[in-house]
C-alpha cells in the first residue's frame, strides 16, 4: 500500500526523517493524527507519549510535545499528565505489548476510571523491535521467534476487554491499510477525549520486517488480521 | 598476530553476515577469532558495526578503536566510523564510494554489495595467510546458494575476485 | 552460552521477557526446548511475574532461572526481594545495559548496585560477574549449584558487549551438580512467611541469615590477581592496582602486559565475586600499594563497593566511563 498516494490534506510535514523500517504502519498513524490535530488547532496543545518498543522512534518526529516513558508505562504517565494539566489533550501512543502484557493492568484501569486519555494501541502482533517475539496479540498458530512451533493462545482482544469495563469510553479498531475509517475513528476519539471520555483505538499495523514479508504480501497479512480482529466501532 | 577488522554499514546491509562467514573461515584455519556486533535501536535503518579480530593467542577484549582494516558500506557508517580511522602504516580502508563506479558499472544491486566487500576482504586475508577464499566461497554458497539473487551474489563475489 | 551452562547444571524452567540485550537468552531456551522436551519456558506478561514465576517454580523444588537487564533490572527486584526474604534460590542472569531508565541497548557496568543493593533489605545476595565467555558458563554453573546449596538469591552479572561475543570456546569445566529438593511438596508439612509480627522476630532471622551469608563467603568467594601474562601466581608487590571486573577486566590484563613490559609496577585485583566480596584478599594485596585505580564503565559503582571493603587509607583514582566501553590504550593512558 503506497500511503504517498493519499490526498496532500493527509501528507503532514515531519520536523525530521523518520526512523521506522520501510513500510512499517507507524508513519501512517503518525501522519493522520498529526493532520488531525493539526486540522483541530491543537498541535500546541497536546502531549504525546510513547511507549518502550517501535513507538518510541517518534520521539522527535511532530512538531508536538511528546515524550517517552517506558515499557507499559505510557498510559499511567499520560493519566498523571492529564490530571496535572487537564486543558492538554493526552495521547499515549503505544503497542501491543505494552498496552496488552506489561501494560494491561494500567491500560484497564485508566479505562475503568474512565480518564480522558486517547490511547493509541499500534497492533503488529509481535514485538517488533527485539525482533519479533510472541505478543499478547499473536494470533493462533503463528510463528514468532518465542514460539517457533507456533502459538497456542488466543490474542487478546483490547477493545472488546474494555468495552464491559468502561461504559462512557470510545473504542474503536481499524486499519493502516483503510485510512478513510482511520481517519474517521481517530477524530471521534480525539472528540471523545476532549468530552472527558477514554479513548482507544486499534490499529491493525504493517510489520514487513518481522513479517518478513514483501509488498502486497504485507497487505495480504493485515487483511488475515481483520478476520480475527474485527474493524469498528464498538 | 593480531589483525583488528572493523565493518560497518547500514542495518540490512548483511554486515552481520559478513562477519560470520569470515570468522568461520578463520577458524577453521586454527586462529582464534572474537566477533562483536554493535548496534543500536532501529531493526532496519540504524548503523551496524562488526569488530572482527583474528589472533593466534586468546583475545582478551572484544571492541577496539583502532582497526587495521576498516570497511565502509554506507554515509551513515562513514560518520559513525570517523573515530576508527588511523594514519597507521599497513592500514586499509575500503569504503564504498571508492568503488560506487565499478558496482555501477557492472549492476551489483544493493542487496549484493555486502558480498562485493566479502570477495575484497578475503582476497585480503588470503594475502595475510588468514584464510582461504574459496574456504570463504563455499561457506557463502552453502547460506546462501539456495536463495533467489545467487546469480547477483555469485557475479559481486567475481568481480571483487578481479580488483 | 548461557543457555547450555543452565542446561548443563540442571535448569528445567526458564521465565522471561523480551528486553534487549538478554532477549536472545530466552529464544535459545525456548529453540532447545522444542527438542529437549524436558526444558519447559513461559514468556510472562512482564518482568515481575517473569521474577515470582522463578520464585514458585523454585518453591515447588524445580532448578529455574530468568533473564533481563536495564529496566528489567529494575522490574525484577520485586521478586528478588521476595527471594531475598524467603531465602529462595532464585537465579537471574543480568544483561547490563547503558542506564538509568532506558538508556542504550548496548552495554555497561551500571547495574551493580541493582545486582546487590536492589531490594529493601541488606543484599544478601551471591552476585558473580565473569570476564569473558568460558568464566560466563562457569559461573552461571556454579550459581546454579551454589543458589541450591546456600539458598541465596543468585546473579549473573553479564553485559550487552560479552552477550553478543562469539568467539570458539574450549569448554573444560566438570563439576557435579548440586541436586535441587523441593522446599514444598507433598512431602512436607511448611508455613513460609515472608511477613513479621515483631521487629524481634525479622531482627532474628536476619541474623541467621548473615551467619549463613558469612559462612557462604567463605566457600565460595573468588578473585583473581593478575600481574601480567605468564607470570607465576606469587606476583611480585605492586605499586599501583588497577580494580576491573566483568569485561573491563579483560582490557585491564592487556593494559598490565603492557605496563609490565613497560617496567611499571602494576597489577590487576579482579573481584569475580561481587558479593559476597573478597575483602580479605583485597586487603592482603593492598598493603603494599601505594595507590589504586578503579577502572569500570559506571560512575563509581565498583569504587563504593571497593571502598566499602578497603581497610587501609589508600589514595582511590580512576577511569569512570558509565554505559562506554573502555579499551587497554585508555587504561595504559592512565600510567602516563
Amino acid at each position: 500500500m503506497d500511503y504517498q498516494d493519499y490526498p496532500n490534506h493527509y501528507k503532514c510535514c515531519m520536523s525530521k526523517e523518520a526512523k521506522f523500517c520501510p513500510g512499517c504502519g507507524y508513519p501512517v498513524v503518525l501522519r493522520f493524527l498529526h493532520a488531525i490535530l493539526k486540522e483541530k488547532k491543537l498541535e500546541k496543545k497536546t502531549a504525546l507519549g510513547l511507549d518502550i518498543g517501535c513507538s518510541l522512534l517518534a520521539w522527535d518526529l511532530l512538531p508536538i510535545n511528546t515524550f517517552q516513558t517506558h515499557h507499559g508505562r505510557v498510559v499511567p504517565t499520560m493519566v498523571g499528565f492529564n490530571r496535572a494539566k487537564p486543558d492538554l489533550l493526552s495521547v499515549a501512543l503505544v503497542g501491543d505489548g505494552g498496552a496488552y502484557a506489561i501494560g494491561l493492568q494500567s491500560l484497564l484501569w485508566a479505562a475503568m476510571r474512565n480518564d480522558p486519555v486517547l490511547v493509541i494501541v499500534v497492533n503488529n502482533t509481535v514485538y517488533a523491535m527485539t525482533g519479533g517475539q510472541m505478543a499478547p496479540t499473536t494470533m493462533v498458530e503463528q510463528k514468532t521467534d518465542t514460539s517457533p512451533v507456533g502459538n497456542d493462545q488466543p490474542p487478546v482482544l483490547g477493545p472488546e476487554l474494555i468495552r464491559g469495563l468502561s461504559p462512557k469510553a470510545y473504542l474503536a479498531r481499524a486499519a493502516v491499510n483503510d485510512v478513510k475509517q482511520l481517519n474517521i475513528y481517530l477524530n471521534k476519539a480525539v472528540e471523545a477525549c476532549q468530552l472527558g471520555n477514554f479513548a482507544l483505538v486499534e490499529v491493525l499495523s504493517f510489520c514487513p520486517t518481522n513479517w518478513r514479508t514483501k509488498g502486497a504480501e504485507t497487505n495480504e497479512r493485515v487483511e488475515e488480521m481483520k478476520k480475527v480482529f474485527k474493524i469498528g466501532e464498538f | 598476530m593480531l589483525l583488528k577488522i572493523l565493518l560497518s554499514g547500514d542495518g540490512g546491509q548483511g554486515i552481520q553476515l559478513m562477519s560470520d562467514l569470515i570468522c568461520r573461515a578463520a577458524i577453521q584455519r586454527g586462529f582464534f577469532v572474537s566477533h562483536m556486533p554493535n548496534y543500536g535501536l532501529e531493526q532496519r535503518g540504524g548503523v551496524s558495526l562488526a569488530f572482527i579480530q583474528i589472533s593466534n593467542s586468546e583475545i582478551a577484549y572484544p571492541k577496539f578503536s583502532k582497526p587495521d582494516v576498516l570497511v565502509v558500506m554506507s554515509d551513515q557508517a562513514r560518520e559513525r566510523t570517523a573515530n576508527h580511522r588511523c594514519k597507521d602504516i599497513g592500514y586499509l580502508i575500503l569504503d564504498i564510494c571508492d568503488f560506487e563506479k565499478k558496482i555501477d558499472e557492472q549492476k551489483i544491486p544493493r542487496q549484493s554489495q555486502n558480498i562485493f566487500f566479502l570477495g575484497l576482504i578475503a582476497k585480503m586475508l588470503e594475502g595475510k595467510g588468514v584464510l582461504e577464499k574459496d574456504r570463504v566461497f563455499g561457506l557463502l554458497e552453502e547460506k546462501l546458494g539456495k536463495k533467489p539473487n545467487w546469480a547477483e551474489n555469485k557475479k559481486a563475489w567475481g568481480l571483487a575476485k578481479n580488483i | 552460552m548461557v543457555v547450555k551452562a543452565c542446561i548443563d547444571a540442571g535448569a528445567k524452567m526458564m521465565f522471561g521477557y523480551p528486553i534487549t540485550p538478554g532477549t536472545e537468552i530466552l529464544s535459545h531456551w525456548i529453540r532447545e526446548a522444542q527438542t529437549d522436551k524436558s526444558l519447559k519456558y513461559l514468556q510472562t506478561e512482564d518482568e515481575i511475574a517473569a521474577g515470582f514465576c522463578v520464585c514458585g517454580a523454585v518453591l515447588a523444588g524445580e532448578k529455574a532461572f530468568t533473564a533481563t537487564a536495564g529496566p528489567g533490572t529494575v522490574l525484577m527486584q520485586d521478586a528478588l526481594s521476595m527471594a531475598d526474604g524467603m531465602r529462595l534460590p532464585v537465579v537471574v542472569i543480568v544483561v547490563q545495559r547503558g542506564g538509568p531508565s532506558s538508556g542504550t541497548v548496548i552495554y555497561s557496568q551500571q547495574e551493580v548496585n541493582l545486582a546487590i543493593h536492589g531490594g529493601n533489605g541488606e543484599g544478601l545476595r551471591l552476585v558473580y560477574s565473569p570476564s569473558n565467555l568460558s568464566e560466563l558458563y562457569e559461573y552461571t554453573r556454579l550459581a546454579f549449584n551454589n543458589a541450591w546449596k546456600y539458598n541465596f538469591p543468585t546473579v549473573v552479572l553479564s553485559d550487552g558487549f560479552l552477550m553478543k561475543t562469539r568467539q570458539l570456546v574450549d569448554l573444560d569445566f566438570k563439576i557435579k551438580n548440586f541436586s535441587a529438593e523441593p522446599i514444598i511438596s507433598e512431602n512436607t508439612q511448611k508455613n513460609i512467611r515472608n511477613i513479621y509480627t515483631f521487629e524481634e522476630e525479622l531482627g532474628e532471622k536476619l541474623a541467621q541469615d548473615k551467619k549463613d551469608f558469612e559462612k557462604m563467603g567463605s566457600e565460595v568467594i573468588k578473585s583473581e590477581v593478575f600481574c601480567g601474562r605468564g607470570q607465576v601466581a606469587t606476583c611480585p608487590y605492586f605499586d599501583e592496582l588497577i580494580i576491573a571486573h566483568g569485561i573491563v577486566a579483560g582490557a585491564a590484563k592487556e593494559a598490565v602486559d603492557e605496563l609490565q613490559k613497560a617496567g611499571k609496577k602494576v597489577g590487576l585485583f579482579r573481584p569475580i565475586t561481587l558479593s559476597p566480596f573478597p575483602k580479605d584478599e583485597l586487603n592482603k594485596l593492598a598493603k603494599s600499594v601505594k595507590k589504586i585505580f578503579i577502572v569500570e564503565s559506571s560512575m563509581g559503582q565498583l569504587r563504593d563497593l571497593v571502598k566499602q571493603n578497603l581497610d587501609a587509607a589508600i589514595e582511590v583514582d580512576g577511569l569512570y566511563k558509565p554505559a562506554e566501553g573502555i579499551e587497554a590504550e585508555e587504561v595504559v593512558k592512565l600510567f602516563e
